[in-house]
Order: C-alpha cells, then structure tokens, then sequence
C-alpha cells in the first residue's frame, strides 16, 4: 500500500530525496508508524510525535492505505 | 486612570481611550474580563517577554513573571526585554518594569526564581491562566502536570530555528506527555541545532497571547486538545489534534 510520509524540521534530512522531507512510499499491509520509521531510517528516539491524518497516534498504530504519517522531533526553546 | 476607574467606566458602558481598539475585537464584557484576570507566565525570556509585553498592552489585570535567569548577551537577538541596559538583570524583575512603563493599570508579581514542584502550587493556584514560557522540556512537563491538577488552563508554546508549535492544555484533556517522550533522550531538543531567531519566538508567542485573551473573554475557538504546528522555512502550517 501506499502512504505518505511527512518529516518535519531536523527529520528532513532522513529524507534524501526530497528537500520538502515529504515522501511517497509503499510499505506492507498491515504496516505500523514505527515499522514505517524504520523502513525510512529515521533514528526513532529522535521522532516525538507521531501524527497520522493530522491526529496524534501511538507508534503502534497500523496504517492504511493513503495513510498520511507526519513525524516530529522535540522542539523545546523558548 | 486605575484598573478600578478603567472597569467603572467599562460598566457604564464607556470605553476607556487606551482599550479602544481593543472593543471592536473583544468587546466591553471582554476588555471587563480581561482587567479582572489573573495569568502567570513562566519564563520571560523569548516567548515570555513578548507574551507580557502584549498582554499588558491588551490589559490583563494581573501578571505573575516567574523566572529566576538574568539577561546576558546571547539573549539580545530574541528576547525583547533584554536590551544593552538590562544585561545581568533579572528577567522577571525586568518583565515588571517593562509592564509598569506600558500600563499602569496591570499589576504585576514579579517572581525572580525559577519555577519547581516545591513552589509550583502557590505560584499558580490562584491564577485564571497558566502560560508556558518555559525552554525545557522536563520543566515544561510538570508545569502541565500542575496545571491540571489545579484545573488550570496552560497555553504552551515551543520553537526551535523556523519551527514552532502552539497549543492550549485544559484540565481533562490530553497534556504536553503526548508532544513530548517521558522516557529516554527527553532532554536532547533540536534548537541546539537549528537555534533560536529573532522571530520565531515572536510569531509563537504572538499566537499564545491571543490564546489567553481568547480563554479569558471566551471569543473565538481556542487550540484547546489541538496543536498548531509552524514551520515558516517552508510555509507549512498545520493544526493538528492531540487525540
């Protein structure tokens, strides 16, 4: 299936291929956010928050297809 | 004019000259509640003093500043209170002097200490609305476990180099455990990469005092459960929801 995956900030730079850190992937049925964030090579203690359609998710949560995942790290300044 | 003249003229239905463009926007019932409210701002560095220095314009009755920092010079790029003159100063006090130059009708407590779970309960039990100002993150989290055991609602903000995210915290909903890990690296933050401008915190801070005037007069459609997520390298704005 296909998904869309959105890194954001410093997780850009797992995106190679795109400047705008937004990726167009297939991965496996049954697939979930961590399973994803491997398969992207993301280092997962960087990734904070997990949003999938907008809304915060667990990263055990599977996708489907069309599924939009976006991946956040920490911001913490003020 | 006092704060007290400010509301008798308000209840008569007369606007006070320095709050007349804020009617159009909030009303006279909101201006009336504003003046009346009690918010504390932790942290009046680079979101805190752009957050005092608007809701004392707008004229929240009562500020409590919590920060025990002094200026020094790495804050000059970002943090509107910290001029050449205000250098090793402390930045709550300097929040009050700030705020007593801009309107004398807002009183002020400043608090030149920094905020913890010993001083946390009779710094904010008495407040309408909690800011989060803060720049650490394990700080930030027990200032939303307190804010919600005391039923309080906190406006939190955060920004690292062009990102930032804004979101207001209520008392039953979800809390700042879902944008942060608890466990792990929760201390590794990504602003000590991409550091911290001169406007990002103004854009975010910006956006966190019209979520206090929105929660005190109860205009509009507050973050509440949401975060707004900017990150205007690329023009991306995105509201997203906390579950």
């Amino acid at each position: 299936m296909r998904i869309e995956v959105r890194l954001y900030a410093t997780l850009r730079r797992y995106a190679l291929s795109a400047a705008d850190g937004v990726l167009s992937i297939v991965v496996p049925e049954g697939s979930k956010a961590s399973d994803v964030i491997a398969s992207v090579g993301v280092n997962a203690d960087e990734v904070h928050i997990v949003m999938v359609n907008g809304v915060s998710s667990p990263l055990d949560q599977v996708l489907a297809e069309g599924d939009r995942l976006g991946l956040f790290p920490p911001v913490g300044g003020g | 004019m006092t704060r007290e003249d400010s509301l008798a003229l308000l209840a008569r239905g007369e606007i006070p000259e320095r709050y007349k463009r804020n009617i159009g926007t909030i009303g006279i019932d909101g201006q009336k509640r504003l003046l009346k409210a009690r918010v504390a701002i932790v942290g009046a560095g680079g979101l805190g003093g752009t957050i005092i220095e608007l809701l004392a314009r707008q004229g929240v009755g009562f500020l409590r500043i919590i920060d025990g920092d002094s200026f020094e010079l790495v804050n000059l790029n970002r943090q509107l209170l910290a001029t050449e003159r205000t250098m090793g100063m402390n930045k709550a006090v300097s929040a009050a002097a700030r705020v007593a130059e801009i309107n004398s009708e807002v009183e002020t407590h400043a608090v030149p200490a920094m905020f913890n779970e010993d001083n946390a309960t009779e710094l904010l039990s008495d407040m309408n609305v909690i800011v989060d100002a803060l720049d650490t993150i394990n700080c930030r989290l027990l200032l939303c476990r307190m804010a919600q055991k005391l039923k309080i609602p906190l406006v939190h903000a955060a920004i690292a180099g062009f990102t930032g995210q804004v979101g207001t915290i209520l008392p039953t909903g979800p809390g700042l455990e879902k944008l942060f890990k608890t466990t792990g690296s929760s201390e590794t933050r990504i602003e000590t990469v991409l550091g911290n401008p001169a406007a990002t915190p103004a854009v975010a801070a910006a956006i966190q005092a019209q979520e206090v005037v929105k929660l005190l007069t109860g205009v509009g459609e507050t973050l509440s459960h949401k975060l707004l997520y900017f990150d205007t390298e690329l023009n991306i704005y995105e509201l997203l929801h906390l579950g």
